[in-house]
């Protein structure tokens, strides 16, 4: 896993509709170090999925630039991981392909990519489901498969969109409570998207407050580890980061 | 309890046991009906001949060896058809799906020539490749083609755009993506199109018979019209009913519950 470096990155295109230029990012500079947790989090519209899309290399960027490992990025690659609010497993392959469906194409033998399709799937507890259809499963689980298939390709950086949005409210929480304990685990770096303030706090080292696409501020988050919203729930610390980035997120 | 209940009990174990009977059942008050008809002679007896007579004919042609030859050149015919409709269909598919270029330069070729029925085609492919297999096997590529390749290029594009930036941020290349994302997301749409383009293309290869053959179930029709045998009419109906019956829940119904229904992409 290695670093992400962000500088003053802008996005502007042409609203055929409006017959004008519309900036959906503004002068964005962040530094993601290696192995951090990044929440970025916003109001709809204020160009979070933009930066990620960005930095996925899914649509071009239109000033300042995007390094990872000091490599500036050029289109979608491996070394980036991506987990989708939509899932986007492909339907026609089982479970255990579809996790080993990056180890396939970077050329390893069915066997190894199997095993390490396995171990991942483990990790998110979802053996049992290995030999299934994403459809056979529920949103929560087709989501874990989700989030284990972008982490079975040894990505550099993991890329969040809003992963966890289109799932019901329990199952939310014990998806973010496994993704702190998989990330304690394995130790990638994330940057993750949403528009939840306590999902952005209960999973970050650090939360960027994004508005208008601008950037209107950075807070660290010292809670410790592990986290569990039962420690967390009535914790003094929580709250008040909580209140802080919601008051950040409001008056925006 | 009542005997209607106990029959009723009956054929519900019975279908259970043998699915396909209940594929057959429909028919039977069809037969009866038209069996009625015949029988009150309600029309002369030269105009609608009963079951009993084309069962009869069926036996007879049967027997002559005529009906298997027949049937054997209509099948073949739709077979060769079909491979070269297929196979040329849906890369074109794929190839106007995916890419924009293509799209521009052959999308209004595509409805021009969709436009020109098939069996339009047939007054100067007889005089180019006179009455035969070539002639044949135009017209039913021609009918295969269109909903292959249109309902191909319609599946091509209907596959979710996080499905490619899925495939390609797990390090996909292009050429890659075409048989990891864009061909099995097409299938459903594919099967579509090869149902569609089957049906067309039996009709046509029928049509085709009628004007052009020298055999084939089409021609079997149309030279018993010449011979005044209405029951020989009746049987060749039957038999396209049959075959296509076969033909779609043998091959087509099949591969549609292996793939689009297994993945969850179709309601079943």
């Amino acid at each position: 896993m290695k670093s992400l470096t962000i500088r003053n990155l802008s996005k502007t295109y042409f609203d055929p509709y409006a017959g004008a230029h519309v900036t959906a990012v503004h002068d964005v500079s962040l530094e993601v170090k290696e192995g951090e947790f990044v929440s970025i989090v916003g109001p709809s519209g204020c160009g979070k999925t933009t930066i990620l899309n960005m930095i996925a290399g899914f649509i071009p960027i239109t000033g300042g630039e995007i390094l990872i490992d000091g490599r500036p990025v050029k289109g979608p690659g491996p070394d980036r991981g991506v987990v989708f609010q939509s899932f986007a497993l492909f339907p026609w392959r089982t479970v255990l392909e579809n996790v080993a469906f990056g180890p396939k194409m970077r050329g390893i033998g069915r066997t190894e990519r199997e095993r390490i399709a396995h171990e991942y799937l483990a990790l998110a507890k979802l053996s049992d489901a290995a030999g299934r259809y994403p459809n056979e499963l529920s949103g929560g689980m087709q989501q874990r498969v989700g989030v284990v298939r972008a982490l079975a390709n040894e990505p550099d950086v993991l890329l969040m969109d809003e992963p966890f949005a289109s799932v019901d409210a329990q199952t939310r929480m014990t998806l973010q409570e496994e993704l702190t304990r998989i990330w304690q685990d394995r130790r990638p770096t994330v940057i993750f998207i949403t528009h939840d303030v306590g999902e952005a706090v209960f999973l970050a080292n650090r939360v960027v407050v994004l508005s208008e696409g601008r950037m209107l501020e950075e807070i660290r988050v010292d809670l410790p580890r592990p986290r569990s919203w039962d420690a967390l729930h009535e914790d003094e610390q929580f709250k008040a980061v909580t209140g802080r980035v919601l008051q950040l997120v409001r008056s925006a | 309890m009542s005997p209607l209940l106990q029959a009723w009990s009956a054929y519900v174990r019975l279908t259970v046991r043998w699915p396909s009977i209940a594929s057959i059942v429909p028919f039977v008050p069809v037969a009866a009906v038209w069996w009625m008809v015949t029988e009150l002679e309600l029309f002369p007896r030269v105009f609608l001949p009963g079951p009993v007579e084309v069962v009869r004919s069926f036996g007879s042609l049967v027997y002559k060896g005529i009906l298997p030859e027949y049937l054997q050149d209509s099948m073949v015919r739709l077979a060769v058809g079909a491979f070269w409709g297929i196979a040329l269909g849906i890369p074109l598919g794929i190839l106007v799906g995916t890419s924009q270029r293509a799209h521009t330069a052959l999308w209004p070729l595509l409805l021009f020539f969709q436009a020109i029925g098939d069996i339009a085609w047939l007054p100067i492919l007889v005089i180019w490749f006179g009455y035969g297999l070539i002639t044949m096997t135009f017209v039913i590529v021609y009918t295969v083609i269109f909903p292959v390749v249109l309902n191909t290029v319609l599946g091509v594009r209907s596959i979710p755009i996080t499905m490619h930036r899925a495939a390609l941020s797990l390090g996909a290349s292009r050429a890659r993506i075409l048989w990891e994302v864009v061909l099995p997301g097409a299938l459903p749409n594919i099967v579509t199109g090869l149902r569609n383009g089957l049906g067309y293309g039996w009709r046509a290869l029928i049509a085709a018979e009628i004007i052009v053959g020298t055999s084939g179930i089409g021609f079997l029709m149309f030279d018993a019209r010449r011979a005044g045998s209405v029951v020989e009419i009746l049987l060749g109906m039957i038999i396209l009913g049959i075959l296509w019956y076969i033909v779609d829940s043998w091959i087509l119904a099949p591969i549609e519950r292996a793939t689009g229904q297994r993945w969850g992409l179709v309601t079943r």
